[in-house]
């Protein structure tokens, strides 16, 4: 009834404010932007000038300070730091450990978090809402807690080796090795990759399922073409943040990981500091950055893919 | 139909049920099991390995925290900034997260997407990198150096979670109040904010947490004129027991189970998840 | 296919289902002979969604049993049952294209692939889909998804064809043209049917019989005319066609005192200038246009009669004389004579 008054009226009034709109909207939008331009964007930048060797301007006190700091012979500037790092065997074995302990853990989260989302999407029940709710508590637990935690707990004088040792047995102490970094991420890295997954499967409409069931249909292969395909996107984004989430992780190989090899983002701190070489340390975080971007464009595809899917684009 | 009539569950033999509970327990051990055993450090003298049973019981741990100015600073200074943080980044995010909402997909995508790009710069990198603005800019070991460090963390949440609810909230419900005589201020007011408020909601609980919690940026920039508790943790660590970690520990982690009962229904019911897709 | 007219085709035996402590279908009966299409008809919430489900093989009844040409497949999964079910909102699935999704029941089976080829593309021939068959759900027109839903269950060969709602999505002009696609087909391949409505209309034109079902039992199982003609309860006669509801007693083409309800279809009242025998004077309150015909609303004392007329329309504030020409009189909601 008042579709034809009011539809003539928002469309005039679209087509008039829109443009206006789009520029207040630019200004809402600017805040953040300018946050992100000015202290991320602006030092990332700086230290990638610095990385090539360029150590005049905001540079000057960061050489100045720092040991081994190459100075550009270019005009373009130099490698000369890039190979440092390349060829320093510590940064081989953390390379490895990182990518590593990346995948590693990123592959075991997303098997986690899609046994218990199907689990609660095609079978359900208090036990399921338990175990995810259960899965949940990491989201809440600080992660310099967290790393401590588990610290203790594999630690020489920890649970496990307590609980062990009632029953004569040498559990090893896990605490300060590489697989305690595994543990640490996986740990941390859960519940939002449940969130994510469990969502995206609880979306899926139950007749879409049915149907399949319908169609003669198994559990597995129901699992297989209908769930995780329709689920692809959320699915992609958790393994994607995941992933980058573990690949900078910081506290938690600082605290479980052994002092050598160790995670990127410790040697980055250590170089950084204690080493007192900035620029290597630099170089490092371009390398982890760089890895990160391109789990990033996985990420940005799947979006992007979903997006075409339903017609957005 | 009623949701709960699922596809006819398969699983209900005793074994499948008996996997499961055993895996659910696994996961129980696999989570709970550290944070219980350094809970119950704080309580204890010693516990000297391979006893069973810790060698005493003591408040001592929480009296010796407490009387520690030293500490007592850190958990001040992180109540105080933490709320600044997040009001700050309230008001810095939320109109944009509004704007984006409310933008093309297209828009809408390149400023997510930047959000996210500048995210995905490793953190301990960009604290070593943003060492030199913060000596040229005098914010090295200032309050209001920590709580940049710590804007920054809290950005995309306050950016990606509201712009999808804001995006979430239907257009005729917002034209049927114009159309009731409501202005625009007010059509915002009682109608488009209430409808986003979950999403904001669980946006500034975890930018509460990202802040609380933040520990590698505020320790480069804070150190050692400014300590929160998470980087007097870094301290603890090396200097204290055991003990005095666990207590302190505890402490820590109060404000993040009080947001639990807060936020818990919409971060489960898919607001967090909703936030990190691109619609 | 040629049956015979007589054999059962599904047998639902007494089902009872409770659903969250509340009794969704109560000992419920129906037979549906083979190549029958039958419609079960009835307000949201009346069961019949549940009793469908049943028969697919997502809910299990509680008591009673399911007989499918001869066989009792009440405990069989809906994987397992010969039963083909279309969805009210078809459940395409968005991520494969129209063959795929026709597909699948076939790869299911492990039918090998130029066989897959040869019965997607005969089913998507008989739904006129075969244009699209490489295009996503999200792609082609609702009416065209509902094709390729229907297309999905038919390339299953079920024994039984079960459709929910299939055109409440619909606008609806293509719902009366789907509806005889639908009709045509089915009459073509003779499969039994079983469809979902809560549109008397659907009902009426697609089936070979309706059960009208209300509070999870079916009131009334026969033919769209039986219905309409001799509605058994006065439940069915207000769900099928309109009817005027008058308190009292019938005699003679009059309305008397009494208890019972006569009901009076409104195009067995007749209105003319002239007195006929067995009329009675009656004032014309209001006259409202229906396209091809009116609804006049005519008074004489208490009693209010709606009538539909489509010629010689009067103007409202005139008089003339009605004439019943039918009337069903209930007694507690059964039908106890029609007159």
């Amino acid at each position: 009834m008042t579709s034809t008054k009011s539809g003539v009226t928002v469309e005039s009034l679209g087509a008039k404010k829109a443009p206006r709109l789009s520029i207040i909207g630019f200004f809402m939008a600017l805040p953040p932007l300018l946050l992100v331009v000015f202290f991320v964007g602006l030092p990332v930048l700086i230290a990638f000038t610095f990385s090539l060797g360029f150590t005049t301007g905001p540079n000057r006190v960061l050489s100045i300070i720092g040991q081994e700091i190459h100075k550009k012979d270019h005009w373009w500037g130099t490698f000369a730091a890039y190979k440092d790092v390349y060829h320093d065997p510590r940064f081989a074995g953390d390379m490895r450990t990182t990518i590593a302990i990346t995948v590693i853990s990123t592959t075991l989260v997303l098997l986690m978090a899609l046994g218990i989302g199907i689990y609660q999407r095609m079978i359900g029940g208090r036990l399921a809402s338990v175990m995810t709710a259960l899965t949940l508590v990491p989201l809440f637990v600080p992660v310099v807690i967290a790393a401590w935690a588990i610290h203790t707990f594999y630690a020489g004088d920890g649970f496990m080796r307590t609980f062990f040792s009632q029953f004569g047995i040498n559990f090893p102490t896990i605490t300060s090795t590489v697989s305690a970094i595994a543990i640490g991420t996986i740990w941390t890295s859960l519940p939002f990759a449940i969130l994510m997954v469990t969502s995206g499967l609880q979306s899926i409409p139950d007749a879409l399922i049915e149907t399949a069931q319908d169609a003669g249909a198994g559990f597995f292969r129901i699992i297989r073409t209908v769930l995780i395909p329709l689920a692809i996107t959320p699915i992609v984004i958790a393994g994607t943040f995941t992933g980058i989430g573990i690949l900078g992780s910081f506290t938690i190989p600082l605290f479980l990981g052994p002092n050598q090899p160790t995670m990127l983002g410790v040697e980055i701190s250590n170089f950084f500091g204690a080493y007192n070489r900035p620029q290597q340390s630099i170089v490092m975080a371009f390398i982890v950055f760089a890895s990160a971007s391109g789990i990033a464009l996985i990420y940005i595809w799947a979006n992007v893919r979903s997006a075409k899917q339903s017609g957005r684009i | 139909m009623a949701k709960q009539e699922k596809s006819r569950a398969k699983s209900s033999s005793p074994i499948v049920k008996f996997f499961l509970v055993l895996f659910m327990l696994a996961m129980a051990f696999f989570i709970l099991g550290p944070l219980l055993w350094l809970a119950i450090h704080a309580f204890v003298t010693n516990w000297t390995y391979p006893n069973i049973y810790p060698d005493g019981w003591t408040w001592h741990w929480w009296t010796q925290v407490f009387a520690d100015s030293a500490l007592e600073h850190s958990i001040r200074n992180s109540l105080i900034i933490s709320p600044i943080v997040v009001l700050l980044s309230m008001i810095i995010c939320l109109p944009a997260a509004y704007a984006a909402g409310r933008m093309q997909y297209a828009g809408r995508k390149t400023f997510l997407i930047g959000m996210f790009a500048a995210n995905s710069f490793p953190k301990i990198g960009l604290f070593a990198s943003i060492a030199t603005l913060y000596y040229a800019l005098n914010l090295m070991g200032t309050i209001v150096g920590v709580i940049i460090i710590q804007l920054l963390g809290t950005i995309i949440y306050m950016t990606w979670i509201p712009a999808a609810a804001f995006a979430s909230v239907p257009r005729n419900l917002e034209e049927a109040a114009r159309d009731a005589g409501a202005s625009k201020f007010r059509v915002f007011r009682t109608i488009t904010l209430r409808l986003a408020m979950p999403g904001i909601l669980v946006a500034i609980v975890m930018s509460f947490l990202a802040s609380f919690d933040e520990a590698q940026g505020t320790y480069l920039v804070g150190a050692p004129s400014i300590y929160t508790m998470p980087t007097e943790m870094y301290a603890l660590v090396e200097n204290y027991p055991i003990q005095v970690a666990a207590v302190f520990s505890l402490l820590l982690a109060l404000p993040s189970v009080l947001l639990i009962g807060l936020a818990r229904k919409h971060i489960v019911g898919g607001q967090l998840a909703e936030g990190f897709q691109i619609k | 296919m040629v049956n015979s007219p007589q054999e059962d085709g599904l047998v639902l035996n007494g089902l009872t289902k409770i659903l969250g402590g509340r009794v969704i279908i109560d000992n419920l009966h129906l037979v549906v002979k083979k190549g029958e299409m039958v419609s079960l008809l009835g307000p949201s919430g009346c069961g019949k969604t549940t009793t469908l489900r049943m028969i697919a093989g997502f809910l299990i009844p509680d008591k009673g049993n399911i007989v499918l040409d001869g066989k009792d497949v009440t405990t069989i999964g809906p994987e397992k049952r010969p039963s083909a079910m279309v969805f009210q909102n078809y459940a395409l699935w968005p991520h494969m294209t129209v063959f795929n999704n026709v597909a699948y029941p076939l790869k299911v089976r492990k039918l090998t692939k130029p066989d897959i080829e040869k019965r997607v593309h005969d089913a998507l021939a008989l739904v006129n889909l075969m244009h699209h068959k490489d295009s996503r759900p999200g792609q082609i027109s609702g009416g065209e998804q509902q094709r390729v839903a229907l297309a999905r269950a038919l390339v299953q060969e079920p024994d039984i064809l079960l459709l929910d709602e299939p055109l409440s999505n619909l606008d609806a002009k293509l719902r009366v043209k789907v509806r005889e696609d639908i009709r045509d087909l089915q009459r073509r391949l003779g499969i039994t049917t079983v469809i979902v409505t809560h549109d008397q209309d659907e009902a009426l034109s697609i089936s070979d019989r309706i059960a009208v079902m209300n509070n999870g039992k079916i009131e009334q199982f026969s033919t769209p005319q039986e219905l309409y003609d001799r509605p058994e309860t006065e439940y069915v006669a207000n769900f099928i066609g309109s009817l005027n509801h008058i308190q009292g007693g019938y005699e003679n083409g009059q309305i008397t005192p009494g208890t019972d309800v006569v009901g009076i279809r409104p195009e067995d009242v007749h209105f003319s200038k002239e007195e006929l025998p067995g009329s009675y004077p009656a004032t014309v309150e209001l006259v409202v246009p229906r396209g091809h015909f009116c609804e006049v609303y005519l008074k004489r004392a208490d009693i209010e009669l709606r009538a539909f007329i489509s010629s010689d329309v009067p103007r409202a504030g005139s008089t003339g004389f009605v004439k019943i020409n039918k009337a069903l009189i209930y007694k507690d909601g059964k039908l106890v004579k029609v007159a």
